[in-house]
């Protein structure tokens, strides 16, 4: 770092930080709710750069590069994600406070969506949280994806009820109610640590060649 | 020992990996392949690579946001 | 203590580092919303609000104020200036262009589709697989496979005409 192309940004930091607490400054006179969510917000894209946390990433290397460090990082991920929303929607119905999981209906549409996401995420080179992240990161590639994102969702939103008319549309299944709190539980955890043993499996045989 | 140079300048990821895999293929034990992104994502992949490969790779940042990696083919 | 310190700062974290922390805003953000963690939603009902303005799109009722009272606005705005500020406290900060035209076209495709995609699916990675998957809900589970076949798709693509 004793190069001389690299310059301190420093000053440009103290001057960003002066402007992200006077924003939050000024929304938290508006709602104490939306700095809050703000404050989330500008933590998970801190933690995402920091942590070079990709998605895409997890999703596609098993298959192209035969990595999966971070498929093992997005299962674990995912595994404090379902303890931690069972416990809260748990003692969220204790007290009644309304709150809302995503259980979404399903149908044809929902396999064709994500067949569209999981191609169009590789070609963009990011999930639509990366793209953020990497428009953040001052990538014009990702701009251009952005563009693309926008208009895409648009098409996707007005065309969904033509989906699910010719294809049918079944509710959302939410496991614990067929299979009751611990028995659910336990069988995702079981899912996911198998999932992680494969992946682990999978990258010492790819290496292996 | 020789020194190789790929480039993969403004490459979308995993394509730096992948040209980079082939590359060390064609080369012989002890050979340097040097690289250089902007990617911080890119840089970070082909260093956790390496090292999961047990290969020796240096990680330099040479400009601000611009990663200089320095990989030697340790082994087969 | 100091070398720690710079570590964080600078970066990169360990990935079950991030995925540790990055779990527990997941669940924070569940419980100030009420609702978990998305991204696609917000950026369609703004496109909605921008065609509406420029006269290509039919009304849906999205207004500037409904807009700017959406949490979703804040999350996907922070994301931005997180990942901004992560960049810049590392001294990373530069503008990256795109340095080869079929990256251009390939990210207009792959951001149509993909918008596409999480539109008809209810959801993208964050919304409809980390955190439906994380709501115990099997669309959650069906679309994770459906997108992790789209990857591999993807990458066939990828192989044969982006390299």
């Amino acid at each position: 770092m004793e190069n001389s192309a690299f310059r301190s940004q420093r000053k440009w930091n103290i001057g960003f930080i002066l402007f992200l607490t006077l924003l939050l400054a000024l929304l938290s006179q508006i709602s104490i709710h939306l700095t809050l969510i703000m404050v989330l917000g500008i933590s998970l894209g801190f933690v995402l750069q920091k942590s070079r946390f990709c998605l895409v990433s997890a999703l596609r290397d098993p298959i192209l590069v035969g990595m999966t460090q971070l498929t093992r990082a997005f299962l674990l991920l995912l595994g404090i994600s379902i303890l931690g929303f069972a416990l809260v929607s748990w003692s969220a119905a204790q007290r009644n406070i309304p709150l809302s999981l995503n259980i979404f209906p399903f149908g044809v549409h929902t396999v064709v969506g994500g067949l569209l996401f999981g191609i169009g995420m590789v070609l963009a080179g990011g999930c639509s949280t990366g793209i953020l992240i990497r428009i953040g990161e001052g990538f014009a590639m990702q701009l251009v994806a952005f563009f693309g994102l926008a208009v895409g969702s648009v098409l996707g939103e007005r065309s969904v009820k033509k989906w699910s008319n010719a294809f049918g549309e079944w509710p959302g299944i939410f496991l614990p109610d067929i299979l009751g709190w611990v028995p659910t539980l336990i069988l995702e955890i079981i899912a996911l640590s198998a999932l992680w043993q494969w992946a682990r499996w999978w990258q010492k045989k790819q290496l292996g060649e | 020992m020789t020194r190789f140079a790929i480039d993969i300048w403004g490459e979308m990821c995993p394509i730096p990996l992948i040209k980079a895999k082939k590359k060390l293929l064609s080369m012989q034990c002890g050979d340097i392949l040097v690289l250089e992104t902007e990617h911080s994502c890119t840089s970070r992949g082909i260093v956790v690579w390496a090292k999961a490969n047990r290969y020796t790779i240096e990680e330099k940042e040479v400009a601000n946001g611009i990663w200089h990696l320095e990989l030697t083919k340790t082994h087969e | 203590m100091k070398k720690t310190l710079q570590t964080i700062i600078h970066g990169p974290w360990a990935y079950w580092v991030g995925a540790i922390i990055l779990g527990v805003l997941n669940i924070l953000v569940l419980i100030v919303r009420r609702q978990p963690w998305g991204v696609t939603l917000n950026i369609e009902n703004w496109t909605e609000w921008i065609g509406t303005n420029l006269g290509i799109l039919n009304d849906r009722g999205f207004t500037f104020q409904g807009l700017m009272a959406a949490s979703g606005t804040y999350l996907n705005l922070g994301l931005l200036l997180g990942a901004f500020w992560a960049t810049l406290v590392a001294s990373q900060v530069r503008f990256r262009p795109i340095r080869d035209k079929k990256f251009f076209f390939s990210a207009l495709i792959g951001g149509l589709l993909m918008g596409y995609g999480a539109r008809i699916a209810y959801g993208c990675n964050v919304g409809a697989l980390l955190n439906g998957i994380a709501s115990s809900s099997l669309t959650g589970w069906i679309f994770a496979v459906a997108v992790f076949l789209g990857a591999w798709l993807g990458s066939k693509l990828l192989l044969k005409y982006l390299i």
